[in-house]
């Protein structure tokens, strides 16, 4: 019995033991699979003889999955990349959904990439603790900024703070239009709305008419949204008609002088119109639960006419979804009615370099400007790598023919049945042109997809990026919490605007509120 | 007996390093469960110091005292979070456990094995869906349209108008009793079985003794079954008791901006202030509210088991 105690004793010990070992192995070989590259001699196209910047050996970057997958033939557009550039790269790319969770671990442990992809929130966060590179002199000097390649210089001027720039964004950072359903426009007799009291009595005869055509008054309602107000700037763009000029967070006024707009008197007439559709039944009783999906299923299966979503892409998804389930799929991306003024464009996410960096501006040279060099490295940011993500070959792909020298994206390799639409930039959304070549996907855009990008495009403006502060560290996560509490109650639960700003000041919200408005004008 | 007893004097005489040496083969089997442990549940508790430091994760943490501390008491919201942590559970720890006894007691009276078996499978199922599934489906049932079952069944009887349905999960007044309505649906057939045990393991006799006596199926049920049934029934109390203050996921999948009064916990307090506020979380301030989460846990784990000894005679821990 001693005996077998001993054995079984020591084959547990050892199976532990061996499984550790085994599985830190594993880990090291992984690791070193990511790190061990060999290096590709050799020039690249975009090698500048002349450029007094040392050209790194070896660039590491993080990024989310904006940029093709391990899944997506990661491994081709690093191997591409590499042959360009002629540079080693490493992409430490975690899973999307818990990037910025990794984004956290990875600087806390001190072991920076070189170059890092962030959202507006933690690029002022980071620029604000001293993570960030600081690029303005690199990027008044860029070969890039001198090029006459930047199609809209906005989006790089919107990025500096106080007076400094921390990184750049290859492409806009979109936003939402509103679409409308044609054949329901056309059923009810109205016209494109151009006013919000158009836009509501477009709203009331889909709620009270029969817009859907199915013999049936009061079946339909006029839109939905998922939440009364977004998660994160530009927060109000789910239901700009009804927002228009109120901004429930903090901008920077026409004095130049930081302000909240949320106890603005712009903000109770919103939430009055908001509240009176709300009532009458023009808004989806069930926006507060809504998620993006619940909202698009509905959109799909016809119960409503308006939809502010995604310009670009989505404008085809919809008509594909809507057409799927026999309904009509035409819509209309409607320019935004004269209260609205501009659609709002959220801050794109921004390609950073890290202040631990040892060649800063040989990272921001080879790795963030080329990405927009007007050749073949923004062709391959944008559409992959030729034979793994697009080809010109006469083939059948999902179904469609395409014939010999006709651009056309391939099969997705994840999700068989798809194809892919792009790479880490959108081409409607590239702020560099092609100037090497013309850009080889623009006739696989569908006319949905140009029309309401385009419409976008040309009415919208870039909403303000908030830098971060101690103050807001401390009191905005409650703040925000008792803003949306107060939204959501005087638009659906009865409650008086007047009696919810009485219970803003009594709990905090406004002594915040002025506290982060002193530290934001302080600085 | 009694020779196990001397043995056991024999060896607990010996000095500790011998009885080490001893029982060295099982020291060893224990020693991969005693890495893990240090490695994954003390060491991690480091981290408590940063309640008493500002810390964004990056640059290195400012000492402040017990500022975060002083700035948490004085939040109305961690307040309500505490306040709601604390009845949610508690009304949710009661009706759980109530309606798993009323269960148990009519599964018990079902005669028909196939029957039995068939409704406790059933009724254990949802215990096996996700909260993100479970929060999904109810979104559909409880939805405030004529799509939505409950609603439907209300106008059909004339409680509701067709137009002005109920928002369950989107009105603070509904909000409550709609979360403890769909917890009952998911855990208490999963509750049932701790007590289905209990009634399986009592004496057959008693019931024919009783039926000699002239008692009847209530009188049965009152003198026999519950009176056998009450200390599983705060056994199960107590353990629960403990670990009232981990409520998360449930609460989470269903809350929304108008009922964050009535839902908002510690564990989603703290995920907002760390995901959701619009700027770099300070995670001093989140570790303290961690930390006073978990003193709260520990004191009522020690009210528990002090509570255990007082009915059973022994501890939980």
């Amino acid at each position: 019995m001693r005996k077998f105690s001993k054995v079984l004793a020591l084959t547990l010990v050892l199976t532990m033991v061996m499984s550790s070992v085994l599985t830190g192995c594993k880990k090291e070989n992984g690791t070193e699979e990511t790190q061990t590259k060999t290096q590709t001699q050799g020039a690249t196209p975009q090698a500048d003889q002349e450029a007094e910047i040392e050209k790194p050996k070896k660039i590491t970057i993080m990024v989310d999955g904006t940029l093709f997958t391990k899944a997506n033939g990661r491994d081709a557009f690093e191997a591409k990349w590499e042959e360009l550039s002629g540079i080693d790269l490493e992409i430490i790319q975690p899973d999307h959904d818990a990037y910025y969770d990794v984004v956290g671990q990875t600087l806390a442990s001190g072991d920076w990439p070189d170059a890092i992809l962030l959202s507006s929130t933690f690029y002022s966060g980071y620029a604000e603790e001293g993570v960030l590179w600081d690029m303005t002199d690199f990027w008044e000097n860029s070969e890039l900024k001198a090029s006459g390649r930047i199609n809209n210089e906005a989006i790089t001027d919107s990025l500096y703070i106080d007076g400094k720039l921390y990184g750049l964004s290859p492409a806009r950072g979109n936003g939402c239009i509103t679409y409308v359903k044609k054949a329901w426009l056309e059923n009810v007799g109205l016209d494109v709305p151009t006013t919000y009291d158009e836009y509501i009595a477009m709203l009331d005869a889909f709620t009270k008419g029969d817009p859907d055509n199915n013999g049936i008054d009061g079946d339909t309602y006029g839109v939905s949204s998922a939440g009364l107000i977004g998660v994160e700037a530009p927060y109000t763009n789910y239901l700009p008609e009804f927002y228009q000029d109120a901004f429930p967070s903090f901008y920077k006024n026409a004095d130049g002088q930081w302000v909240d707009g949320f106890s603005e008197e712009a903000m109770a007439g919103a939430l009055g119109r908001l509240r009176d559709a709300y009532e009458k039944g023009y808004i989806d009783k069930e926006s507060l639960t809504n998620g993006t999906s619940d909202c698009r299923n509905k959109f799909y299966e016809d119960k409503f006419g308006v939809f502010t979503y995604w310009a670009g892409t989505w404008a085809t998804n919809m008509r594909t979804n809507l057409e799927a389930n026999g309904f009509d799929g035409e819509l209309i991306p409607i320019e935004p009615i004269k209260e609205v003024g501009a659609y709002l464009e959220r801050q794109a996410p921004v390609w950073c370099v890290t202040a631990k960096a040892e060649n800063p501006e040989g990272v921001a040279k080879y790795f963030i400007e080329s990405m927009l060099d007007g050749g073949e490295m923004q062709q391959l940011f944008t559409y992959g790598v030729e034979g793994t993500h697009w080809s010109t070959k006469e083939e059948e792909v999902c179904g469609k023919i395409y014939e010999e020298g006709q651009f056309h994206m391939l099969e997705n390799l994840e999700t068989k049945g798809t194809q892919y639409t792009k790479n880490h930039i959108d081409p409607l959304l590239s702020i560099g042109n092609f100037t090497a070549f013309e850009d080889p996907g623009a006739e696989q855009v569908t006319a949905d997809t140009r029309i309401s990008q385009e419409t976008f495009n040309n009415h919208s403006k870039v909403v303000q990026l908030v830098p971060s502060t101690d103050v807001m560290s401390q009191y905005n996560g409650d703040l925000t919490t008792l803003k949306r509490e107060i939204i959501a109650n005087v638009v659906t639960q009865g409650i008086s605007f007047e009696d919810e700003m009485k219970r803003y000041e009594e709990e905090g919200g406004a002594e915040w509120s002025k506290a982060i408005v002193d530290s934001l004008n302080a600085k | 007996m009694s020779r196990n007893k001397k043995e056991k004097t024999v060896v607990s005489t010996k000095p500790l390093r011998t009885r080490i040496y001893i029982h060295r083969w099982f020291y060893l089997m224990i020693l991969p469960v005693l890495v893990f442990a240090i490695i994954f549940f003390y060491l991690p508790m480091f981290g408590i110091r940063y309640a008493f430091f500002e810390y964004k994760g990056i640059l290195e943490p400012v000492f402040v005292g017990f500022e975060n501390f002083k700035k948490m008491f004085s939040m109305a919201g961690f307040w309500s979070a505490f306040r709601n942590t604390m009845e949610l559970s508690i009304i949710k720890l009661i009706v759980n456990t109530g309606a798993a006894v009323i269960i148990s007691l009519l599964l018990n009276e079902i005669t028909g094995l196939k029957f039995k078996k068939a409704a406790q499978t059933i009724i254990y199922l949802p215990h096996f869906m996700s909260w993100v599934v479970t929060a999904s489906v109810f979104a559909l049932i409880l939805s405030p349209t004529q799509e939505g079952l409950v609603n439907s069944f209300l106008t059909s009887l004339g409680f509701v108008e067709k137009g002005a349905e109920i928002y369950f999960l989107g009105s603070n007044r509904w909000w409550r009793p709609a979360y403890y309505i769909i917890n009952i649906w998911k855990e208490t057939g999963w509750g049932t079985i701790i007590f289905m045990a209990t009634l399986a393991g009592i004496n057959p006799e008693q019931y024919e003794a009783a039926s000699i006596d002239g008692a009847g199926r209530w009188n049965k049920m009152r003198f026999i079954t519950l009176p056998a049934l009450a200390n599983t029934i705060i056994t199960v109390l107590i353990l629960n008791l403990a670990k009232i203050m981990n409520l998360f996921e449930s609460v989470f999948v269903l809350q929304n901006d108008a009922v964050v009064r009535q839902s908002d916990v510690l564990q989603t307090y703290i995920y907002t202030q760390t995901f959701n506020s619009g700027a770099l979380p300070n995670y001093g301030y989140t570790t303290a509210v961690g930390l006073v989460k978990s003193l709260v846990a520990c004191a009522l784990v020690l009210i528990c088991n002090y509570a255990s000894k007082k009915v059973r005679g022994r501890g939980i821990v």
